[in-house]
């Protein structure tokens, strides 16, 4: 060493003074700048890995709708809409004209089997002398209780629906209250957590600056290359005292805190418990009373819809006699069941049809859309709430590196700290000081 | 480590810093936003007015320009007057108080004088602040405004080279994704295009990167300055390096 620089360390005269600290860094004099390069220690903190799983998948988004965009050929705004309602307006007539074919077909196929059965009846009559009139009445009640059956059938099905629908709607009313719930104490403890922390970040800085000017001192006289062994000695031993009263208070402080926090838990834990069990009796509650209400509307209606149902009389259709023999019932049975199977297959077609324009047309639609615009949307919503948990999440990691760095600046006697720096041509780079601190927290 | 000649050791005293998101909520402020929120809803009904008929791109982009004109006209009258009792707030505050720079309180982790309240308090006051009649003392910040070495033809051509490798990349992707057959395909894919992004990025930036830091750093020691910031995180004062940088950039 240079008896200019020995002098130099000696005096303690110039900004570049360093001594050798307890963390074994050097400290400069007290009120210099000091800056951090804020991307290292984003990469040292604990949190790290899970800010860059975070990247990860919003990156892995950003691709799939990029490629996704690429599949769609551009149309000018104009002529997407204009495309877009020419092929609504298809859609639209194609439904019309599905539905009158349909309605146009039942009608066809009920007018024949009027007149095939009334034919039945007319040539059972002329055959058998007798027309067998009972035995139509017979029929036509047999039918009735068919209809009825059906009738009823298609009610308790409606019922049984309408309760699968609660019962669905409860479920997810109970997941969303749940979500809540543990968000809301989520942020509770969050909140309480974060607060803990500056207390605890607050006191070791508090401990700091007050022990800075005590430090500082030590620190320069150790630095005074002619010091006895003896003095060397007692000033590491205070500085170690020092260490030691830092280190004991704070840990004294954060296990209190632990205490704290594992309390706010468990209240948290036991108070999210009651209250969805409350909100879930009530919604039971709510569910049966609606579900027994709809099952005495039912009851009611299906009596009105029994009553009303169809009886072929004198102007309703053929006009049957009251007894029929059981030959002319089966022939009836089976001009039905022909009837009803010829109209099925018909309607077929038609809804076959119409299922196939539907398709060409939504092809069509995508095609000018573009791919999959449901899936772009939910892709978008999934990327900004990936966007929001980023931001939360590096809010966080942001403020504990910024409390490491505050103690670091108060024991090292640095007056300010900078981020963002573009050139540090002369400040105190604090850090890897600051990489040292974060990186314990893993621990 | 290279220091700042003695002369010039930093005061740190000297150094405040100011919360910009606390002056976007005062009452005045948001009372201008809320005006030219509405003036901007209203304008870009008008645009769309007047472009429904229109097919011819050119006469829609004549029409944009036109409307954007417009905006940033009300902004200026709206906006620029408020900006600029603001700025004369701060340089008052700060001269009051002797600092040799003011910058953004996000780039402050630690120390400094937060002068936000007292230029709020100066804003919000019945007269008009007075301007300050002396200009800051040296500062041993330095600042560099970045948009000016952006412009220079060499930054401007990588950027515009790195661009048009972008879009080629993206598109050739694009048709590479809707071949890919399996997951596994398109995650290839996917690294395949990022790794090219990178690897341009490396060939193309990161050198004027490496060359800019090294200039600035260069013009900071020559100028004895003890930091360098962006011109954006620069708020009143500081010592401008920009026209060194440039110069040692060409």
């Amino acid at each position: 060493m240079s008896v200019c620089a020995a002098a130099l360390l000696a005096t303690g005269c110039s900004q570049t003074t360093s001594s050798p600290s307890s963390g074994g860094t050097p400290v400069r004099g007290a009120e210099a700048i000091g800056y951090v390069r804020m991307d290292d220690l984003v990469k040292k903190h604990p949190l790290y890995p899970e800010l860059s799983r975070l990247d990860d998948d919003m990156q892995a988004l950003q691709f799939k709708q990029l490629a996704a965009s690429g599949a769609a050929p551009s149309l000018p705004p104009d002529q997407l809409r204009k495309e877009q309602a020419e092929i609504n307006k298809e859609f639209a007539a194609a439904t019309e004209r599905a539905k009158a074919a349909l309605k146009a077909k039942q009608d066809e196929y009920s007018k024949r089997e009027a007149e095939a059965i009334r034919d039945a009846i007319g040539s059972a009559g002329a055959i058998g002398g007798a027309p067998g009139a009972a035995a139509v009445g017979n029929s036509v009640n047999s039918e009735f209780k068919t209809q009825a059956r059906s009738v009823q059938a298609g009610a308790e099905k409606n019922l049984d629906a309408y309760r699968k629908q609660l019962v669905a709607h409860d479920n997810a009313a109970l997941r969303a209250l749940q979500n809540s719930l543990n968000e809301s104490a989520a942020r509770t403890y969050g909140t309480k957590s974060e607060q803990v922390q500056k207390a605890e970040a607050d006191f070791a800085l508090a401990q700091a600056q007050a022990d800075a000017s005590e430090r500082v001192a030590l620190n320069a006289k150790l630095s005074n290359l002619v010091l006895d062994d003896a003095t060397r000695e007692d000033a590491r031993k205070q500085l170690n005292v020092l260490d030691h009263k830092e280190a004991d208070g704070l840990a004294a402080m954060k296990n209190r805190d632990s205490a704290t926090l594992a309390a706010l838990r468990k209240q948290l834990r036991d108070s999210t418990s009651a209250e969805l069990d409350r909100q879930a009796a009530a919604m039971q509650a709510q569910t049966l009373a609606k579900i027994n209400k709809r099952e005495s509307d039912v009851r009611q209606q299906l009596v009105t819809q029994i009553n009303a149902l169809p009886v072929p009389g004198p102007n309703g259709g053929p006009m049957i006699p009251a007894n029929v023999s059981p030959a002319v019932r089966d022939k009836l049975k089976a001009l039905h069941q022909k009837y009803q199977d010829e109209f099925t297959k018909d309607a077929n077609v038609t809804v076959a049809q119409f299922n196939k324009t539907r398709d060409e047309l939504q092809k069509r639609m995508a095609l000018i859309t573009g791919v999959d615009v449901g899936g772009q949307n939910a892709s978008s919503q999934q990327l900004d709430a990936l966007e929001k948990q980023r931001r939360a999440l590096y809010d966080q990691m942001l403020s504990q590196i910024e409390r490491e760095v505050k103690i670091i600046a108060a024991r090292r006697g640095v007056g300010v700290v900078l981020s963002q720096v573009m050139a540090p041509s002369g400040g105190v780079d604090l850090t890897d000081d600051a990489e040292k601190d974060i990186e314990s927290l893993h621990e | 480590m290279a220091f700042a000649p003695a002369t010039l050791a930093a005061d740190v005293t000297d150094v405040g810093y100011f919360d910009q998101q606390a002056m976007a909520g005062i009452p005045r402020f948001v009372a201008a936003e809320r005006q030219l929120k509405a003036y901007g809803d209203g304008l870009n009904r008008e645009y769309a007015a007047r472009v429904r008929g229109v097919k011819n791109q050119d006469v829609q982009a004549r029409i944009m320009q036109e409307y954007k004109n417009k905006m940033v006209d009300k902004q200026r009258e709206l906006i620029a007057p408020l900006s600029q009792r603001a700025q004369i707030a701060i340089a008052s505050v700060a001269s009051t108080r002797n600092l040799s720079v003011v910058v953004d309180k996000q780039i402050v982790i630690y120390g400094g004088q937060d002068i936000t309240q007292n230029v709020i308090d100066l804003f919000n006051g019945v007269g008009d602040p007075v301007p300050p009649v002396n200009t800051p003392p040296p500062s041993s910040i330095g600042f560099v405004d970045t948009s000016q070495i952006n412009t220079l033809p060499k930054v401007k051509q990588a950027y515009a080279d790195f661009q048009k490798f972008n879009d080629d990349q993206r598109t050739a992707f694009q048709q590479k994704m809707r071949g890919a057959k399996s997951d596994a395909d398109r995650q290839q894919l996917m690294k395949d295009f990022q790794k090219s992004m990178d690897d341009k990025r490396k060939q193309l930036i990161d050198p004027l990167s490496d060359q800019t830091k090294n200039v600035i750093a260069s013009v900071a020691r020559k100028r004895g300055l003890i930091l360098v910031i962006d011109r954006q995180s620069l708020i009143y004062g500081g010592t401008d390096i920009t026209t060194d940088v440039v110069n040692g950039l060409k």
